[in-house]
């Protein structure tokens, strides 16, 4: 039978190693908490106490001009009007395209260009990864005046391009059934060096032995891609889906600076509404109902993906 | 003991927080002296302005001390919301009249002393009292005035052969048949923003003896002849590709390719409002002459032009003690009058009149006759008492906001004229219900 030993150095004789580890801990608990509470207040003063608020806010009528204490109690009923709104229902359906959109477009772009510039026979790519990165560090609203430009029917120089080929253009903003793509067009473009940055990342931690045992079996570039580098590299590429998908969900600013919403509603997302619910209509409570509701979302989705990556590692 | 500490540690922490995010509340007076501040979106030579005519009005009433607190005009409701309910928030707000509603609706707005609304109701147009009004009570000082009439390029009208502005619907969907080749568009109607896409509507309906609400407000009147006549205008014009909605888009900043396909000749006529005229100067530089304005065509139903305007007016908080609030009036009362400026015109006409805006009080308007007489500015003018006030009832905003999209549903061949207008008229109703 194996014996625990409990009477190591510095150990209290006569008294179970859980209790000791208590009374050892005790004198540096205050100390622990003293050193935490300034951030931990800090936290849960303007995170914490946020989010309740805005829980409590979600079942009142509330328009932001009068003291919180005169919250008017409606239930459900900002729950109901999101859930029944042609308006907000339209905005989540823009929502769950743009971000479907930006997923599938994004992340394999992200590989092809992290395979590309992580390659060692390319020359000049810490110019491009450079150049790519350079468009995530830009303000979007620098960057927006330009793409406002590029977007212009008529003369701007995508249209100019592609009518020079003989390719009639598509009204970019204009046009409701072109719009919402051309801001996926645009967040893809702003993003790209981002993602692609964090794929490089991951591709340096694939053990190159791995690679040089692929090719002595007779393993090809698109071969080792796939049974190599895809599946070292999937922790990155599932955190790289993530943050696309978190990112875009909360997408405002192209669409406040380009669209505001338009053509007819078509570019309407879930944050774009929720802003003009509290700051230009006055209904904070139903601009907390749409984001408690946007936020319960996001944990939903977060905890399927988690749970597939589970299962897929098991 | 330990844990005391810990307990101290926390409150301390909290209490320093608590402290240093309320300590920043100004006090309201000191020494018989009223501090007042001016919350208002102006751009830096406007604040300027504003800053030395406080300080000429500081020189005559020592016990007054005002400060001018500016910021991006699209802070100004957001700053409004969260620091207007007190008493140390903004003494004195410029805020846009639809705003006034919900403004009154939650207390924020102190109703104008009645002398200072005696001078509201007979200096200024009625429109624009009605606009700061609220069930009759005055509740703002109007300044700035916009109004829409159709701006036409006279280059484009000359070589298509056309003589005069069109006067009705008519003639101005002939003169839009006109110019509407070699890729340029008869008529743009703006998108993506919302008084850009509702304002020239609700204008046209207007000049069609039709009106976007009922007499009391509290109802959509789009089912009416007028409004479906009005539609099938926009129907008519897009179905025979006289206009194009990928030419007349607008950003954030309400500039954008409706602006630079007008200013480079390639929009024949657009309903835009007075203050674009700055842009356009800066835009087409020596072809601003080339601008022509003209009243609102009248409908079929209509009888005389009518163009939707709104107004900007100046507020005072309803939180603030009884001394500020009657320094605050007696500030706006000054610098909205006669007395305040030179030859007639107020200190407040002067400052409108330097960023491009035209003022609202009827003294303004002849001591300024020499600025707002240009060919340009002259029919806006003219059409200031026979405007259309867009109605300023709470959820106003939310009812543009929906009406805008089925709008463009329309502008877009997505909607019949029908359809939009039947769209619209359930969309206002539930926006307005939802304001109550």
């Amino acid at each position: 039978m194996t014996m625990i030993d409990n009477t190591g150095a510095g150990a209290l004789p006569g008294r179970p190693r859980s209790e000791r580890d208590r009374i050892r801990r005790r004198p540096h608990r205050a100390s622990r908490n003293a050193f935490l509470s300034p951030a931990l207040i800090l936290i849960g003063v303007f995170t914490i106490v946020p989010i309740v608020l805005t829980f409590i806010i979600s079942f009142s009528d509330w328009s932001m001009l009068t003291p919180l204490t005169q919250l008017r109690w409606v239930g459900l009923k900002n729950y109901g009007s999101v859930l029944t709104s042609p308006s907000v229902l339209g905005a989540f359906k823009n929502t769950v395209i743009y971000v479907a959109a930006s997923v599938v477009i994004t992340v394999p772009l992200a590989m092809a260009f992290a395979l590309l510039l992580y390659t060692p026979v390319l020359r000049g790519r810490n110019i491009v990864r450079a150049l790519l990165f350079a468009t995530y560090v830009v303000p979007t609203t620098s960057i927006v005046i330009v793409w406002s430009n590029i977007y212009a029917s008529g003369y701007g120089p995508l249209s100019t391009m592609l009518s020079a080929v003989g390719i009639h253009p598509p009204g970019w903003l204009s046009d409701p059934r072109w719009s919402l793509y051309s801001l996926v067009i645009f967040n893809v473009w702003q993003m790209l060096g981002y993602y692609v940055v964090l794929l490089i990342a991951g591709l340096t931690q694939v053990p190159e032995e791995l690679y040089e045992a692929a090719k002595l079996d007779g393993a090809g570039f698109l071969r080792q891609t796939w049974s190599v580098t895809l599946p070292l590299v999937r922790r990155s590429l599932f955190f790289v889906g993530l943050m696309t998908l978190i990112n875009s969900i909360q997408v405002f600013d192209p669409v406040y600076l380009l669209t505001q919403g338009g053509p007819a509603g078509s570019t309407e997302t879930i944050s774009y509404d929720i802003q003009r619910a509290a700051f230009q209509y006055g209904q904070a409570g139903q601009a907390s109902a749409m984001a408690v509701t946007l936020f319960m979302l996001l944990i939903v989705v977060g905890v399927i993906i988690s749970a597939f990556m589970r299962r897929r590692r098991a | 003991m330990n844990k005391k500490l810990a307990l101290f540690a926390a409150v301390g922490l909290t209490a320093a927080l608590a402290l240093s995010g309320c300590s920043s509340s100004s006090s309201s007076s000191s020494g018989g002296t009223q501090d007042i501040t001016f919350l208002t979106h102006w751009g830096p030579d406007q604040v300027k302005q504003l800053k030395s005519a406080a300080a000429s009005y500081e020189k005559s009433h020592p016990k007054t001390k005002i400060t001018v607190q500016a910021v991006p005009f699209g802070n100004l409701l957001s700053t409004l919301r969260t620091q207007g309910s007190s008493a140390s928030g903004p003494t004195i707000a410029g805020v846009y009249d639809l705003w006034i509603p919900e403004l009154v609706k939650d207390g924020i707005t102190d109703k104008a002393p009645s002398s200072v609304a005696n001078d509201v109701t007979s200096n200024y147009s009625k429109g624009v009292v009605t606009s700061a009004s609220q069930k009759g009570t005055v509740y703002g000082i109007p300044n700035e005035v916009d109004l829409y009439q159709l701006n036409y390029n006279k280059a484009l009208f000359a070589a298509a052969g056309i003589a005069q502005p069109p006067t009705t619907w008519d003639e101005l969907t002939a003169d839009a048949k006109k110019l509407a080749t070699g890729g340029h568009q008869g008529i743009g109607f703006i998108t993506n923003w919302d008084s850009g896409v509702v304002h020239p509507f609700l204008s046209l309906l207007a000049s069609d003896g039709g009106s976007m609400l009922n007499d009391d407000g509290t109802k959509s009147a789009l089912t009416s002849a007028q409004a479906e006549e009005t539609a099938k205008l926009y129907q008519t014009l897009v179905d025979q590709k006289l206009t194009d909605t990928s030419m007349s888009t607008a950003n954030a900043s309400t500039t954008g390719p409706y602006l630079d396909n007008f200013a480079n000749g390639k929009t024949g006529m657009i309903i835009m409002a007075n203050w674009w005229e700055s842009s356009l100067q800066q835009e087409m530089g020596s072809k601003f002459s080339d601008v022509g304005t003209a009243p609102i065509p009248v409908g079929p139903s209509g009888t005389a032009s009518s163009a939707i305007s709104y107004s900007w007016d100046t507020i005072v908080n309803a939180h603030a003690s009884d001394a500020q609030k009657k320094a605050a009036w007696d500030f706006l009362s000054w610098l909205n009058g006669p007395d305040s400026g030179t030859g007639g015109s107020s200190e407040m006409g002067k400052i409108l009149l330097s960023m491009g805006s035209m003022p609202s009080r009827t003294s303004d308007i002849q001591a300024n006759q020499s600025t707002l007489g240009t060919p340009f500015l002259t029919p806006y003018v003219k059409a200031l008492d026979d405007s259309t006030p867009f109605p300023t009832v709470l959820g106003g905003q939310q009812a543009t906001d929906a009406f805008q999209k089925d709008l463009e549903a329309l502008l877009n061949g997505q909607l019949s004229a029908k359809e939009a207008m039947s769209r619209g008229d359930s969309d206002i109703n539930s926006a307005l219900s939802a304001a109550q």
